[in-house]
């Protein structure tokens, strides 16, 4: 479905105003993994994504996706080049109908044969979208949100794709189904996904590999497997 | 009773002109939260360009065009090079930036043109329509005016809804962080918004100036009232202009009419500052009540 690239964040120095919040991040995922990115609150996981989409300029480091760089490119430049990123909370347009949320995705990336097949697939892979596409944005339920916000991101056919924190305010089931989903997306489509989680167990339960950011550096990183068997890692960092 | 029906219709008629312009200040206030003072002054310039083609060339129709063209680029220049500046930054900026722009553009037309009141041509017939002896009050220009206003709200309730633009528009207008999340290129859209409401001005302005004759203000009172049915309707609403601008028109044209017409502009504070009260946010808005 994509032609999934590479991620590598190479010595960031990101932050806002004069502090820095990532102090030297260094990240590297292979093409079609899942690496979640775990930590408490206030560690930088949100300034990561938001570095690597544009939205933060680091001060420092290089941005590398399938080896181009990124970094300091306007947002609406690395979205161009297929970095797809879901915000926390979501980011849907609630006043747009769930139909027009999707086919916004797909407006700067794709022709309209693209936009056409993109939508297509959308529903054929979410049905729950299909059966809601007229009604407003602003009816979904936070699952179902999170849903489109996913399906939205993935209009673009992206190649790397960045998600903050989906499983924030939904319900267990909901969570395990959203997990399930981004699961799929690396094995059928064979995305590259950069999994921002507070929830840790679920995020090492599907990633391939797993870092933890504390005070803006990364303090372990290891194949997912290992991070979630280190029980002194998992108390200290981690919540489990 | 005919005087009743003949301030209705000529409600109407004026009506369409502030919707015209409640369209323009919905279309950047939506897109860009910003209100643009100097949305009369634009039409008024408009309409000047409109004067001097048809002065040289006697082509009403060219000039009307071309008065159309004037306001896509005028908003689209301003757009560029003296608004984008302000988005994002504090309010006060955008509001004294086109304050400013106001004074600029009124200044200049003085500059060039003068401040002496120049007739401008009407479309068709400005005399009373009759049928058999009544007089409905309205003239064929007015009856252009009104298609003319309610075709370009269509073609742009069309644009909107069904085009890839549009979807851009609505987008942008919405949530401007998640379109450039997404990869649109909102500076872009932010011009064609502007561009598109220089339009609307531009259109409200040949339309109108026939009955307020051609000088540097022409267009104060107008951009007020128009401002004014905007804020009845609700700023966020396209729908809320057009039906603002019809509503404060016959409204004022009742009561010039049967308490007295020096007063409009009074009437029309009045009917603005009942509405304020009333519902805040305008009839046709959705959400809470914003600061202006």
């Amino acid at each position: 479905m994509t032609d999934a690239a590479g991620l590598a964040v190479e010595d960031i120095v990101a932050g806002y105003g004069g502090v820095p919040v990532l102090d030297g991040v260094s990240i590297s995922a292979r093409p079609g993994t899942i690496t979640a990115v775990l930590g408490a609150n206030g560690a930088g996981k949100t300034t990561l994504l938001r570095a690597i989409s544009g939205f933060v300029r680091p001060r420092r480091g290089r941005v590398l996706v399938g080896g181009t760089d990124l970094a300091r490119r306007p947002p609406e430049d690395i979205a161009r080049a297929g970095v797809a990123h879901v915000p926390e909370g979501q980011g849907v347009i609630t006043e747009l109908t769930v139909e027009d949320n999707l086919r916004v995705g797909a407006l700067a990336t794709r022709d309209r044969a693209g936009r056409a097949a993109a939508l297509a697939d959308a529903y054929r892979r979410f049905p729950v979208l299909s059966e809601r596409r007229r009604r407003a944005a602003a009816t979904l339920s936070g699952g179902e949100r999170q849903i489109l916000v996913i399906a939205r991101a993935l209009m673009a056919a992206p190649r790397v794709l960045l998600l903050d924190e989906p499983s924030l305010g939904l319900a267990p089931r909901m969570v395990a189904q959203v997990m399930d989903l981004v699961r799929q997306l690396r094995d059928d489509a064979g995305l590259t996904v950069l999994l921002v989680e507070q929830n840790a167990r679920s995020a090492l339960g599907i990633a391939d590999t797993g870092l933890v950011l504390n005070l803006g550096k990364v303090v372990a990183e290891d194949n997912a497997a290992a991070l979630a068997g280190d029980v002194g890692l998992r108390r200290h960092y981690l919540g489990f | 009773m005919q005087e009743f029906i003949e301030f209705g219709l000529g409600g109407i008629g004026i009506g369409m002109i502030y919707a015209a312009i409640a369209l323009s200040l919905v279309l950047i206030w939506r897109g860009t939260r910003v209100l643009n003072y100097s949305q009369g002054g634009m039409a008024m310039f408009t309409t000047y360009v409109a004067w001097e083609v048809i002065s040289k060339t006697g082509n009403y129709w060219l000039g009307f065009v071309l008065a159309l063209a004037a306001g896509l680029i005028l908003g689209a220049v301003l757009e560029r090079t003296v608004v984008r500046p302000t988005i994002g930054k504090s309010p006060l900026n955008s509001v004294i930036v086109t304050i400013g722009l106001l004074i600029f553009l009124e200044g200049l037309a003085g500059i060039i043109y003068g401040g002496q009141y120049r007739s401008f041509p009407a479309a068709y017939s400005v005399r009373g329509l009759r049928i058999g002896s009544f007089s409905l009050g309205i003239s064929s220009n007015d009856l252009f005016t009104a298609a003319a206003v309610l075709a370009a709200a269509l073609i742009l309730a069309l644009v909107f809804r069904y085009t890839t633009v549009g979807l851009r528009l609505r987008a942008t207008a919405f949530n401007s962080g998640v379109a450039r999340l997404l990869g649109i290129r909102i500076g872009r859209v932010l011009t064609l918004g502007w561009a598109l409401a220089g339009l609307f001005g531009a259109l409200a302005g040949v339309l109108v100036t026939p009955t307020t004759f051609l000088y540097p203000n022409s267009m104060d009172s107008i951009f007020v009232l128009g401002f004014t049915a905007a804020v009845i309707g609700g700023l966020d609403s396209p729908v809320g202009a057009v039906v603002g601008g019809v509503l404060l028109g016959v409204v004022l044209s009742y009561a010039g009419g049967y308490i007295g017409n020096d007063l409009v502009l009074v009437y029309g504070l009045v009917v603005l500052a009942l509405v304020l009260m009333v519902r805040p946010s305008g009839l046709f808005s959705s959400a809470a009540a914003r600061r202006v």
